[in-house]
């Protein structure tokens, strides 16, 4: 389970075994993947979501799943990403990433006063014993990462200024003693074993398509565009609210029990009763979960040819068999036509639902769009071999027929190239491919003289980032 | 010629509340023969534990103006282990995780030494699942260079439920002392992204914690509760059930969630209307009985050892004759409305859910602590301790007549030492219908949902169905009488699925999917396989109602080369669960029938380490051994552990 796919097992010589392992940290908008190199998945799988408790006495972060799904009166539920697909909060960030890579990688440190048992019985701090422990807590806590050097990924729209933050962060609060920063477009590349391609990238806020040449990104071809999957999600929410009539969308949290209903008939369920009822943002979130649900289940994408509005297209969409879905209150419907509205706006502009809230989306935005951008960067010689290793990853490509009616897009705009689409079958690698390159990338021999090291980072400062993470 | 026997293997199951242990692995399996309270106590030099604690022994009572100097043996301080008291322990593990490890070592030194093995000893280690990378890495070094063992192996926690129960997809719900670990397994490799690590607040302890609060107005001491909460009368009843004696029980209830009782045959209700049932012969009679008993027992719970600390003994210990007395007396009248609710010894007995109060022997550690700390010459103490124990001489028998289980005699196997000196003092205590209420505060709710989290993050969605169908509730924590019933009752009525009532009659069942993919049926078994499990399949009408006909649809994937796509890409299966199911423990243990399946974890590790110690010969690489460890050092062990 620990090695590598057969794709991507380095030779013996290359191979660092000796090396110290270092982390691997993917953030994403959805979910921070953290883990080993040289492991296949990341071990630890965070989300990015974080809950906030305003109190007197500051505000008081909770991270992880476990908290941040339980119903808690004044619970906020954040993201510290910002709109444009860049971190906006890095306080929160800091603190969530190292969560993510203590909780589950190197071991929680004393850093919780009320959890880590040390505060639990003053007795106990009395005799020496306890004090050995907390003074070697307290330097565990000055140095989460003192052994492992860090590989951190990076969107291809990073700004030069989030990249020195992030090697300030790793070098300064971490004291990792080495330290990389390398496109997801890139990584996503390599776990699928090629150095160049197209990597188009579906993630939660944004969909990016990256064009990849021996193995370096072409930054004035980097493409990017909201319609990805919390747009789904809203033309979801749209479509609910504008279904006659109106379809209830009720979260978990809310429904202690629920009673089979016929189809479309109201929700007869026990529901729970909260003294201070939960904040608007942790209802959201809670949605979101159900939304997820629905989108594994119910949302297809079209798989053409053609769109879902050309011709009679839409037609035999509402003849094919509907797929019921029921509501965590026990509400239930078989969804038709409907589903395959969701996602037609990654692909239609015009065939997205709007509102005031949710205006049109752009045409450059859709996905055949941003390919042809993004193909129009490179020289047209090079085209054919980007045409030939298109990587798809990214969990909101997991929508039913996205590969096929993406193959159809692009067939459709390059008819005379051959066009490959590489999707990888198993979900990990689809899911936390930028990941999976990371760790290959890391536990490559002849990555090692790319680190910063600590040394050279006090040297020449934070902005010897720009000079050697390219 | 395997490289070790069966009885050189040492397992060790360290837990935050008790570790377990074993040398050697029986013919047939047994529960674990060494179980260790998981605590040390601080020995005079810091850094050094002691495995019980060190009290100093006084063989004459105090003469009072006639101070310690003037003894004889005054510098010749005499010291007991005193294996019952508690006072001062430290428990290295909190909520799985390790929070003081000097501590920890010295417990596993301890449990090591206990066993007292020959040189030639692998040992099994089961991990927590809170326990990360470097923290293995940490425990293999501790293992080869303290021990010098030739080989050592660790295992997940849930990974050895499922060994246990020799099914290879399976959700396990681990109920520990603070917290719960929900995995969903599937072909034997726990899915390790959206597990559920260490849910706080959900164990054992927040039952207590439950009763306490449910308690502390009638002045319970935690200690009581944690009691209450071991003994049978202690019950969790599943949702909705109106408890004894109020008003809803006479009311028919409603069918709360037919879904569920149409699927599984679990209704919510049955317990429901039996109770109501059961409570209504009971006349206006017992509300006047149970006033009486009410301030007898009030009494009772008073803090004795605050009593017999404040030099009040003599007083109370003459009340409490007058009331034997009494109860004596009031019992030769014949008058069955007395021993009614406070007495096993009832001729017609109610289930314990019915019963409006209930009485359990409680084992005064408290008290003991303080009449040993008086000072009193040992002679005296017996004396004292008979004088308080109310318990009739047949430990561990209680009301109910219920066997009590391993953990219930509260790894306190070895406080039976011979003498009465270091037994428990018992006294009798009364409680009301907050015995019920151990979870009433939401931590059912809470495990559902984790159930329902790691289920829905498991990436490969057609295994999703087998994962609820197929869930394991183990751990000491839900050793508590109704705890299974009620949390899978509660996980039904919030997240089954009905089968849809539009697509059920219209559609007509596709004729490819009889066999759904889902189960795994036809995947092939990893070798390890102990003893592969039936899946249990869904139903495939269900699955047809709920599934639509898209495998109706022409399966046209963009490339060859996506075999897998169809496979594993959404939207190819339906919402889940359509049922949810228990799996049924092994039968073919029957040492383990009897104490039940909770310590499973144990039972899976030992067939694990029959299994990769001497059955495969280590061709598994289940195990690292020392010249691997020799070689790779400490971060070698992640390509060995299960």
């Amino acid at each position: 389970m620990n090695n590598l796919n057969s794709s991507a097992t380095p030779a013996a010589g290359e191979y660092a075994g000796d090396e110290v392992s270092a982390i691997v940290l993917d953030p994403g908008y959805s979910s921070v993947r953290a883990g080993f190199a040289g492991e296949d998945v990341p071990k630890s799988v965070c989300p990015s979501w974080y809950g906030q408790i305003d109190s007197d006495s500051g505000p008081q972060y909770l991270f992880g799943e476990n908290a941040i799904y339980r119903p808690a009166p004044n619970l906020q539920i954040k993201n510290y990403w910002g709109a444009d697909g860049v971190v906006e909060d890095w306080d929160t960030a800091a603190k969530l990433w190292e969560y993510a890579i203590t909780s589950r990688l190197t071991g929680t440190r004393a850093s919780d006063p009320s959890k880590n048992g040390l505060n639990d019985d003053p007795k106990e701090n009395g005799n020496g014993e306890a004090m050995d422990v907390n003074m070697e807590t307290i330097e565990n806590q000055e140095k989460p990462l003192e052994e492992s050097p860090l590989l951190m990924t990076e969107p291809g729209w990073n700004p030069t200024k989030a990249r020195e933050k992030a090697i300030e962060i790793a070098m300064e609060e971490w004291g990792t003693p080495a330290f990389y920063l390398q496109k997801t477009g890139v990584l996503a590349a390599f776990a699928s074993g090629k150095a160049s391609g197209i990597i188009i990238d579906v993630g939660a806020s944004h969909t990016s398509v990256t064009p990849v040449l021996d193995g370096m990104v072409l930054k004035k071809g980097v493409q990017k565009s909201p319609l990805a999957g919390n747009f789904v999600s809203n033309q979801i929410r749209l479509g609910f609210k504008r279904s006659q009539p109106e379809i209830p969308l009720t979260p978990h949290y809310l429904v202690k029990s629920k009673t089979q209903v016929d189809a479309g008939s109201p929700a007869q369920a026990v529901y729970r009763t909260f003294d201070t009822p939960p904040t608007d943002s942790f209802r959201y979130y809670q949605e979101e979960r159900v939304l997820t649900e629905y989108k594994e289940s119910v949302v297809e994408v079209w798989p053409g040819p053609g769109r879902l509005s050309n011709g009679t297209n839409e037609e035999i969409a509402k003849s094919m068999p509907g797929r019921p879905f029921e509501m965590p209150d026990g509400w239930n419907q078989v969804f038709g036509v409907d589903r395959f509205k969701a996602a037609e706006g990654l692909f239609d502009a015009n065939a997205a639902l709007t509102d005031d809230a949710n205006p049109r989306p752009k045409d450059e935005h859709t996905l055949p769009r941003l390919v042809q951008a993004a193909v129009q960067h490179v020289d047209a010689d090079q085209r054919p071999i980007l045409l030939q290793n298109i990587v798809v990853t990214g969990a909101s490509t997991l929508l039913y027929k996205f590969g096929d009616r993406l193959n159809y897009e692009i067939n459709n705009i390059y008819p005379s190239t051959r066009n490959k689409l590489i999707a990888p079958g198993p979900v990990v690698e689809r899911k936390y491919a930028a990941w999976i390159g990371g760790s290959i990338l890391a536990s490559l021999g002849s990555f090692h003289q790319l680190w910063i090291s600590k040394k050279e980072y006090e040297e020449q400062g934070a902005n010897i980032v720009e000079k050697r993470c390219r | 010629m395997p490289p070790f026997k069966d009885e050189q293997i040492i397992v060790i199951a360290p837990g935050s509340e008790t570790t377990v242990a074993q040398l050697g692995l029986p013919e047939s399996f047994t529960p674990a023969r060494l179980r260790v309270r998981s605590r040390m106590f601080p020995a005079e030099k810091p850094g050094e534990w002691e495995p019980y604690k060190i009290r100093r022994r006084n063989d004459k009572p105090e003469q009072p103006g006639d101070g310690a100097e003037s003894r004889p043996d005054g510098d010749e301080a005499i010291y007991e282990e005193d294996r019952v008291s508690e006072e001062g322990a430290v428990w290295p593990m909190k909520e799985g995780r390790i929070v003081d490890w000097s501590c920890f070592f010295a417990l596993i030194t301890h449990v090591y030494n206990a066993l007292n093995p020959p040189f030639h000893t692998p040992i099994l280690l089961i991990a927590q699942p809170v326990w990360t990378p470097k923290e293995h890495e940490k425990l293999t070094q501790f293992f080869f260079e303290k021990f010098k063992t030739p080989a050592f192996g660790l295992m997940d926690a849930a990974m050895a439920t499922s060994w246990a129960y020799g099914v290879h997809t399976s959700t396990i719900v681990d109920v520990g002392k603070d917290k719960v670990d929900v995995t969903a397994i599937s072909e034997f490799i726990p899915h390790l992204q959206g597990r559920v690590m260490a849910l706080a607040g959900c164990g054992g302890e927040a039952l207590t914690e439950g009763l306490l609060a449910k308690l502390r107005s009638k002045s319970w001491s935690r200690d009581m509760c944690e009691q209450l909460k071991k003994s049978p009368i202690c019950e969790i009843l599943p949702p909705d059930t109106p408890l004894p004696g109020t008003t809803e029980a006479s009311e028919e209830q409603p069918i709360t969630n037919p879904a569920a009782a149409a699927s599984t045959g679990a209704s919510a209700s049955g317990p429901a209307a039996a109770s109501a049932i059961g409570n209504g012969p009971r006349g206006p009679g017992v509300d006047t009985d149970v006033g009486d008993d009410a301030n007898a027992d009030d009494e009772g719970v008073l803090d004795v050892a605050s009593i017999v600390t404040g030099g009040k003994m003599e007083e109370y210990l003459a009340k409490k004759e007058k009331e034997k007395q009494e109860k004596a007396n009031a019992k030769k009248k014949g008058g069955a409305d007395t021993a009614a609710a406070a007495n096993a010894n009832k001729p017609i007995r109610l289930p314990n859910a019915k019963r409006e109060r209930a009485t359990f022997l409680y084992e005064d550690h408290r008290l003991l602590d303080n009449l040993k700390n008086m000072n009193l010459g040992s002679e005296r103490l017996a004396e004292m301790q008979n004088q308080l124990d109310e318990g009739p001489q047949r430990q561990g028998e209680i009301v109910n007549g219920e066997p009590t289980s391993a953990v219930d005699a509260n790894g306190a196997s070895d406080t039976g030492n011979g003498s009465n000196q270091s037994g428990p003092i018992r006294r009798e205590l009364e409680v009301g219908t907050e015995r019920f209420m151990a979870a009433s505060n939401g931590m059912l709710e809470r495990i559902a949902d984790a159930v329902h989290r790691t289920i829905s993050s498991v990436d490969e969605v057609n295994k999703r169905s087998e994962l609820w169908d197929s869930l394991i509730i183990c751990g000491n924590g839900s050793r508590v009488r109704g705890f299974k019933e009620a949390l899978l009752a509660t996980i039904q009525a919030k997240y089954l699925i009905s089968p849809s009532s539009a697509t059920m009659f219209t559609s007509e069942i596709p004729s490819n999917i009889s066999t759904p993919a889902g189960t795994g049926a036809n995947t092939p078994q990893p070798q390890l396989g102990p003893h592969g499990g039936a899946p249990s399949h869904v139903n495939p009408l269900l699955y047809a109602a709920t599934t639509a006909q898209t495998q109706h649809l022409m399966p046209h994937n963009p490339t060859s080369h996506l075999p897998g796509l169809s496979h594993n890409a959404h939207s190819s299966h339906s919402q889940t669960p359509t049922s949810i199911k228990l799996v049924k423990p092994p039968e073919y243990f029957p040492e383990w029938k009897d104490v039940g399946f909770d310590e499973s974890a144990f039972l899976g590790a030992q067939v694990a380490a029959k299994v990769i110690f001497v059955v495969d010969q280590g061709q598994s690489k289940g195990y690292m051994t020392r010249p691997d460890y020799n070689d790779q050092g400490p971060t070698g062990i992640h390509d060995y552990a299960l």
